[in-house]
């Protein structure tokens, strides 16, 4: 991580940093936020790349699968709060029962599969 | 009968309740009632890593190291026993000395001597411990399992949503979207183990219904290059698309078409493994970039370079799509 805050990407639209290793449904969760007006920062299929990506831009908001390839994303959660970027979860999991998932606390599970209006529905909650 | 007869027949049926108490396999102890130990048989003193003088006649909660005195377990004895004739596994956690901690479930009867009244508690222990292991490993597969469905549902979901519906018949959107997921289930079951897929057989798989439908269809490359599961899925979608766009545009379109695919297994500039593929149509159609990116192109470059991290070069030329896909194994 660099000192420096990483810098919003370029545009006037939300954001959107979407992490999630399944690459079907990554695709249609990056289709279906494009479709709303969004900007996708990512899909990263790892904690590791969601933490790579997140030191080089700052995304408005997140939306986080709970297992990426039989990792907990509770290090990508902690970062975020960090940066007090909001975040919403998309998972298959009970997710809330992971070590250390305190800092999940607050955050909306849209659940999986996703539905596009749940999606951004609690996109717009997680950002108000 | 007389007195020999009966002394024979009582001596062979002591020797033959021994010989049965002997040769059970689980744990067995009888106790007086005041709970002190008049006898175990061998399983007990082996399971328990002890020995016939140390046991007999020791007051049961006095046992070792007094591991037995738990509080379940004198609840038991005190509480239950008294009141009913018999408990079945009734289970107890407890750390022994050089096992270790187990779960034992202990079973009791409760026998009074024909004659003399005397009672006795007949106690057997059956050593749970693996057997509770394996429940729970089979409860977090099962989990595992479940979440593999939901995950895989989701899937089928997003294929589903995303397959062209506009100006389209129903039977149109149908072969497409059963394309997709039998590509997709062709995928999964190439992927037998755990660990890894083999290209060779992901691309014969995935090809497979194409083969009838055209005979100029080539394979050509290395045996065995291992695949992740993930990376297999990918490809296979990948192969589909590939495959379903030539059949309608491209060179499986025609009868002269050809298609030829072949791969290897290279090294990057790093010195990394890096699976390349590449597929050429030829003598078919010309081809041309698509005025709109449809969900096959995107589907294609996403897998690619998201999923697989690597690059697809897809080039357009007179005689059909030449496609280069490059990623690290």
């Amino acid at each position: 991580m660099s000192d420096k805050p990483a810098p919003r990407p370029p545009g006037n639209r939300v954001s959107v940093l979407v992490v999630e290793d399944e690459m079907m449904i990554a695709l249609d969760v990056q289709m279906m936020l494009e479709d709303n007006g969004y900007t996708v920062l990512g899909p990263a299929g790892s904690v590791e790349g969601a933490l790579r990506l997140l030191d080089e831009l700052r995304p408005d908001v997140a939306v986080l699968d709970g297992n990426l390839r039989g990792r907990p994303v509770i290090p990508v959660a902690r970062r975020l709060r960090s940066l007090e970027i909001p975040f919403v979860l998309s998972s298959a999991y009970d997710i809330f029962t992971f070590d250390g998932s305190d800092v999940l606390a607050g955050a909306e599970n849209v659940q999986k599969p996703v539905s596009e209006n749940r999606l951004i529905a609690a996109l717009q909650r997680a950002l108000s | 009968m007389d007195l020999d007869e009966l002394y024979r027949l009582l001596r062979d049926s002591h020797v033959q309740a021994v010989s049965i108490v002997n040769t059970l396999r689980d744990p067995l102890v009888v106790l007086d009632d005041e709970f002190r130990v008049l006898n175990a048989n061998p399983a007990f003193y082996q399971t328990f890593s002890t020995s016939r003088d140390e046991t007999i006649g020791t007051a049961l909660a006095d046992l070792g190291n007094g591991q037995w005195d738990i509080p379940e377990l004198r609840l038991l004895l005190d509480q239950v026993i008294p009141r009913s004739t018999s408990v079945i596994d009734y289970e107890v956690q407890a750390e022994f000395p050089h096992i270790g901690r187990r779960t034992m479930l202990v079973s009791a009867q409760r026998l009074s001597h024909p004659d003399s009244g005397q009672r006795i508690l007949l106690l057997t222990i059956v050593d749970a411990t693996e057997r509770r292991q394996a429940d729970d490993d089979k409860d977090i597969l099962i989990g595992e399992l479940g979440h593999r469905i939901k995950n895989l549902l989701a899937v089928t979901r997003a294929i589903a949503c995303r397959t062209e519906v506009e100006g389209r018949s129903a039977e149109t959107y149908r072969d497409d979207f059963l394309g997709r997921f039998d590509a997709l289930a062709r995928s999964l079951a190439v992927s037998t183990r755990e660990t890894e897929a083999d290209l060779c057989q992901l691309v014969r798989a995935v090809m497979e219904p194409y083969l009838e439908k055209a005979s100029a269809i080539t394979f050509k490359g290395q045996g065995a290059i291992a695949l992740l599961p993930r990376q297999a899925m990918s490809l296979g979608m990948i192969l589909h698309e590939l495959a379903t766009n030539a059949l309608k545009h491209g060179a499986l379109s025609v009868p002269a078409g050809r298609l030829d695919i072949a791969w290897s297994l290279a090294e990057d500039r790093n010195g990394q493994p890096e699976v390349r593929l590449s597929w050429r149509e030829s003598n078919g159609p010309e081809a041309s970039p698509p005025g709109t990116v449809g969900f096959g192109t995107r589907l294609i470059r996403f897998a690619t370079e998201v999923d697989l991290k690597g690059q697809a070069e897809l080039s357009y030329q007179r005689d059909g799509l030449v496609a280069d896909l490059t990623f690290p194994q």
